[in-house]
Parts: C-alpha cells; sequence; structure tokens
C-alpha cells in the first residue's frame, strides 16, 4: 500500500493526495494498493508546481486495522515533531493519530519510494 | 556592541525587497523550485519536515535587548511563540511560512538583522566568545575582530560561491568557549613578547562526516595582516578545494590531503600576492574597536552584602551561583550564564515570553548585552553582583533558572529527526530523557563538568563528535539507534571522541549514560573530571560495563 505525500508550497505543511487536490491529515490520504495509479498521480503532483514542493510516493504498513507510513521519518511528518506534543497534526488526536503513534517497524530507512532513481 | 551605518540599511532594504519579489514570483508559478530554492537558503530560508524553516543571524551571538524583543515578537506571531538557539549561535524559527517571509525579513531589517549567510557555500556567522568583554583572562575583544570579518565576509563577492560552507571562530582567552579547533578557520588571540598583539591561525579543522582537530598553519600572525592572510587562505581553498564531491569539499580535506607544511606553504605564497593591500586599515580597526568599548562600568567593591545575603538566604541562589554565574573582569560584577536546558525541555528552545523576560534583564541590569553561547544557552555578560539574586528570582519565575550550566543536564542536541529534512534519528527526546534522569542536582553536582553533545545525524550539528559523550544518531533498517563516543572535547584540549562500540536502541542509551557515569564515579580519582577520568583509564572500564549485558 503507498500514499502521495508533498509540503504545500505557500506554507510548509505536510500534506497527502486525495484524488487530484491536497489533504493535511494523513488519514484522509487516498491510498494505492497498485502501482499504476500512484505513479500516475504522482506524475500529476508534479505538473502542480505551484501548489506543492517534491511529491513522493510512501511505502505504508498496517497498524491497529489502520495503515501508517512504514518509515518513522514519514510518521513524524504526519504527526508533527515529538518533543512538542501539541505542536504538528497531532495535537488533534484521535483515533487514526494512535494508529499512527502506537505503528513501529520499518523495512526501509525512508519509506520513500524510487528514492536513488529519482536522484 | 556594533551600530549599522546607512549603507547597511541600505543593503538589507534592498535584499529583503528583492526576496520579496522572487517569492512573489515563485508562488506565481514565474520561477520554478529549481531556480528558487537556491536563493531562499541565501535568505536562510530551508524547507524541513513540517514547514519552512527561517535561520537568523545572531552575529557573533550578540545582540541587544531590542533584537531579543523582536526576536520574541517574530516567534509570536509567525512561528508557535517560541524560537530555538542553534550551536552557531544563530536563532531558527521552525513553523515558518513561505508566503509569511518577506514580512519577517523587512521586521529583522528594522533590529538590524537578517537571516543572509545562515546557508550556502560562504563564510558563516562568525563564532566569538560568548563572555567577549566580560571575561577577566582574554587578550583583546575578540567581538572587534568578529565584527570586522562580518563586514568582510558579508556578501564578499570572491567568497560567496565556495566549495563548501565556511566557519570561523575566536577566542582571546586561555578557556576555550568556541570550539576554534573544529572549525575551518579558528583564530586564537596572542600577544608576542613585545606586546605586538596577533593571532594563532588554525584551519582545516571541522565535524560532520569526517572529523578532524585543526592544525596551527601559522602560531603567530600580527592582528594588522589579518585580512590578507584570510583572503590568501580563502583563495587557496577556493582554487584547489573540491567541487566533485560534497563529502570531500570541506577545507578540512584540503588541509589533511596536502599536509599541514604543504598547505601552509600555499597559503603564504598566495599572502605574499595579496600583500597589504587585503588588510583593513588600522583606523577601520580602531573605528570599530570604539563601538564595543562603551560599557559604563561602576567601581564596587569585590563584596556584596546583598549578594551574599541570598546566598545565605536561598539554597536555590546558592546553587545558580555556584554553577551559572561566571567571574567578571571587574570586581562587583558578574557573568550570568541562562541555562535553556530546563530539565526535559528541548534544548537550545526559547519560548517568545522567556525571550522578553531576558530583554527586560539585559535592559534593567545587563548594560543591553545579550550573547548567545554555543552550547545553546543565553549569557547576560555584565550583572552587579548586588542585582544577581533579582536577576534569578526573574529567571526562574520564567523557568530559566536551571542551575545546570557544564553538568550533566547541560547537553547540546540538534533538532534531529523531530525537525530536520537530513536526520536519520531523533536527538532531542533523547537529550530530555537523559536529563530527566538525572534531574536530581546534588547528584549532578557530585558527577561535575561532563559535556554530552547529541547529533541526528552524522553532520554533527549537535557536535558528538566533541562531546565528552558524544551520542550520533544512526539508522539501522528504519529504526533509530545511537553510537556513543567518549573522550571529545570542543574546549582548549580538544579532541574528537572515540567510539565505543556498536550502536544502542534508543531505550538503551539513557541507562548506558547512567553507567558511563557510575564508571567514572567508581574510577575517579581526586577533582578529576569525566574527561580525565576517561583519559586516564582510557575506554576499557566503560566499554565492559556498558556492554555487559550483551558479553
Amino acid at each position: 500500500m503507498k500514499a502521495l505525500t508533498a509540503n504545500r508550497l505557500s506554507d510548509g505543511e505536510v500534506v497527502f493526495w486525495k484524488a487530484g487536490t491536497w489533504v493535511e491529515r494523513f488519514a484522509e490520504a487516498e491510498l494505492f494498493s497498485v502501482d499504476e495509479p500512484a505513479i500516475l498521480a504522482e506524475g500529476q503532483a508534479k505538473s502542480q508546481p505551484t501548489v506543492v514542493v517534491d511529491a513522493y510516493l510512501i511505502d505504508l504498513i498496517e497498524s491497529e486495522g489502520l495503515w501508517a507510513p512504514v518509515s518513522y521519518r514519514e510518521r513524524i511528518r504526519a504527526l508533527g515533531p515529538t518533543n512538542h506534543m501539541h505542536h504538528g497534526k497531532q495535537a488533534e488526536g484521535g483515533d487514526a493519530i494512535l494508529a499512527l503513534q502506537h505503528a513501529h517497524g520499518a523495512a526501509r530507512s525512508s519509506g520513500r519510494v524510487n528514492l536513488i532513481k529519482r536522484k | 556592541m556594533y551600530q549599522y551605518d546607512s549603507l547597511d540599511r541600505d543593503i538589507l532594504a534592498d535584499r529583503s525587497a528583492e526576496f520579496r519579489d522572487q517569492v512573489a514570483r515563485r508562488l506565481s508559478g514565474e520561477i520554478t523550485e529549481e531556480h528558487f530554492k537556491p536563493v531562499r537558503l541565501m535568505n536562510g530560508l530551508y524547507l524541513q519536515l513540517h514547514a519552512y524553516m527561517l535561520r537568523v543571524a545572531i552575529p557573533y551571538g550578540s545582540m541587544n535587548a531590542k533584537q531579543l524583543h523582536k526576536l520574541a515578537d517574530i516567534g509570536r506571531r509567525y512561528d508557535k511563540g517560541y524560537g530555538h538557539f542553534t550551536t552557531r549561535t544563530n536563532l531558527q524559527f521552525h513553523w515558518i511560512k513561505l508566503a509569511d517571509t518577506p514580512d519577517i525579513l523587512d521586521e529583522l531589517a528594522s533590529i538590524d538583522m537578517h537571516a543572509i549567510q545562515t546557508s550556502g557555500n560562504c563564510i558563516r556567522n562568525v563564532t566569538a566568545d560568548p563572555y567577549a568583554g566580560a571575561t577577566a583572562d582574554e587578550i583583546d575583544d575578540p567581538r572587534v575582530w568578529s565584527e570586522a570579518i562580518r563586514q568582510w565576509s558579508s556578501l564578499h563577492p570572491e567568497f560567496s560561491f565556495l566549495p563548501r560552507k565556511f566557519k570561523i571562530a575566536i577566542t582571546a582567552s586561555a578557556k576555550d568557549r568556541t570550539v576554534a579547533k573544529a572549525h575551518d578557520i579558528g583564530l586564537m588571540v596572542r600577544r608576542a613578547r613585545d606586546g605586538t598583539l596577533g593571532f594563532e591561525v588554525i584551519v582545516g579543522g571541522g565535524m560532520g562526516r569526517t572529523p578532524f582537530i585543526g592544525p596551527t598553519i601559522r602560531e603567530f600572525l600580527p592582528a594588522h595582516r589579518l585580512f590578507s592572510y584570510l583572503e590568501a587562505i580563502l583563495r587557496v581553498y577556493n582554487r584547489h578545494g573540491r567541487r566533485d564531491n560534497i563529502y570531500k569539499a570541506r577545507i578540512k580535506i584540503l588541509v589533511s590531503a596536502l599536509g599541514r607544511e604543504a598547505f601552509a606553504r600555499e597559503v603564504e605564497e598566495e599572502w605574499s600576492k595579496v600583500g597589504e593591500a587585503g588588510d583593513l586599515p588600522d583606523t577601520e580597526i580602531a573605528r570599530i574597536r570604539g563601538a564595543f568599548s562603551r560599557k559604563a562600568f561602576e567601581t564596587l567593591p569585590a563584596q556584596s552584602e546583598v549578594y551574599d545575603a541570598a546566598v545565605s538566604a536561598d539554597p536555590g541562589f546558592a546553587r545558580f551561583a555556584r554553577n551559572n554565574l561566571k567571574p567578571h573582569k571587574r570586581q562587583g560584577y558578574t557573568i550570568v550564564e541562562i541555562s535553556l536546558k530546563g530539565i526535559g525541555e528541548t534544548p537550545g528552545d526559547a519560548t517568545s515570553d522567556q525571550m522578553d523576560v531576558v530583554a527586560d534583564l539585559a535592559e534593567r541590569f545587563g548594560q543591553d548585552d545579550v550573547r548567545v553561547t554555543h552550547e545553546q544557552n543565553l549569557v547576560l555578560p555584565h550583572v552587579k553582583l548586588d542585582d544577581a539574586p533579582e536577576v534569578y528570582r526573574a529567571l526562574a519565575a520564567a523557568g530559566l533558572g536551571t542551575p545546570n550550566i557544564n553538568l550533566i543536564s547541560d547537553i547540546i542536541a540538534c533538532p534531529g529527526l523531530d525537525y530536520c529534512a537530513l536526520a536519520n534519528a531523533r536527538a532531542i527526546i533523547v537529550a530530555q530523557d537523559i536529563a530527566r534522569r538525572f534531574a536530581d542536582q546534588d547528584r549532578a553536582e557530585q558527577v561535575g563538568e561532563l559535556k554530552i553533545k547529541i547529533s541526528g545525524c552524522i553532520n554533527a550539528c549537535g557536535h558528538h563528535h566533541v562531546g565528552h559523550i558524544g551520542i550520533l544518531g544512526v539508522d539501522k533498517k528504519g529504526e533509530e539507534f545511537y553510537q556513543l563516543t567518549l573522550g571529545g572535547s570542543g574546549a582548549e584540549d580538544a579532541a574528537i571522541g572515540k567510539i565505543l562500540g556498536p550502536a544502542l536502541p534508543l531505550d538503551r542509551v539513557t541507562d548506558a549514560i547512567d553507567t558511563l557515569v557510575d564508571v567514572y564515579l567508581r574510577e575517579r580519582q581526586g577533582d578529576e573530571r569525566f574527561l580525565d577520568t576517561y583519559r586516564r583509564t582510557g575506554d576499557a572500564p566503560f566499554k565492559e560495563a556498558v556492554y555487559a549485558e550483551t558479553h
């Protein structure tokens, strides 16, 4: 499973792709179970340079029945900094946030798909 | 402190207007991210994990109350009510919006500040002794030379696109509080037997993935020849520094590859070509010096009854005085170190309210002078002993009275993976956990001076290489692990720490630090610091204890 993420150009906010638009909450992100539509979405995202910066696909794992980014880095992006728990999206709380906070394990260091090819 | 003139202000106004236009063109799509990124970086604006980060230059870590009040105001209006002081004595705002940045740069310009040269392959903010002008053992005021270098290096056309970034430190005391030997250039003020002022010049120190303690390439450089010599060093670096490999582009690699003698020869040869035309006139140095010699110290008795009474009556103040007050060159005065390492807090973070408190105290009691240390603390360099108890009470009321300067909980930590796009692991929570473990101040004082420095990646912004105990976050198959190094020092006895053994998982780091401290207390002889004991015993007893469970 994959999701598409980026930072919003105007304020740097972490955003996720949802059917052609961008949402701030990971819980609302569009999930891609197969590669082809994910790669298509990534291409569309890259054609929005005045909306987002550096769009890329990330790998997901299952956590407490929900999906979470596989890498710690991406979970911190989706939640906020762990030293200020009232900063970032984690401040909202709720089950989706808890699932992200409880997720663990990672198959790759960045969780970012095609990182090497991209460079 | 140095005051901007109309030329300085015009440059900042032009630069700010230029960036406003560039941001507008980026937002409208007229220029691409590829074109815009180097431009925003040249104005100190990074894109980090959660938002943009703006790194504001605090020249040689020195500012006045008005400037600190403005930084507090910016934190409140454009960030989340706080800022983060860094190991380069700058201030970072971590939650900045691109669209707000031109307004913020205008706000900074209004107090003679900016974010220029806080990124990019140029000469960065100079590090100077935070006790400059206040400590008794300095030969000269390093801020005079720091300011001259700031003016010389700002927007210097020849040195704006070096092979890699370039950092200079200046210290004028026997006690080095700048990590001079781990800078691209470390300048140590010396006085020759005939009284001539000069510098010992150290080149090619640094941290990062290839740490070096820099060698001395010239034992004594007459002070009035400083700028031609700096120009010669930079020219040799610009000509021979590697631009093909970012990991080998710092001057330390060049000095190491050529060897100290050969590099020094190249510099001397270039220096002879530059000649005295490359030096600043003495009148210009005198003009700058004038801006730093206006302190109006009173003639006071060495003893202060108010201070002595407070030490007797208030154990909290007595502890603060033991650890955070340092000797001043004038009798009746003291240097106040303000710890930004409250137990369980983020090292280097100060809320806007706290910044306002420090600025108010600087105005009322501190001759309008505030310093930032590379260890992520603040300093009021000129406080009367009579006023110290009141300053302490105001600091303590604002959560700034932590009496732990140079103790185990006075930890340097970079922002790490909680903020930084380059990091592999978190650094802040490691520092917080260790500080909580050693929250008992009696125990912390019993342990004595112990400098723990934590970096979230090999770029070493947290100075782990020169920590008595260094902690480096690494990524092991997606999990955070931490490599311990022992025996480093960023002081006059500078040394690079040695790796103790295999990296440890996050949940074992604080226990390992506890174990290291236990071994030290067991092995300690006399007044030895942790570092002294380690140097005498070597790493064997420490290694054995930390890795006992795995054997």
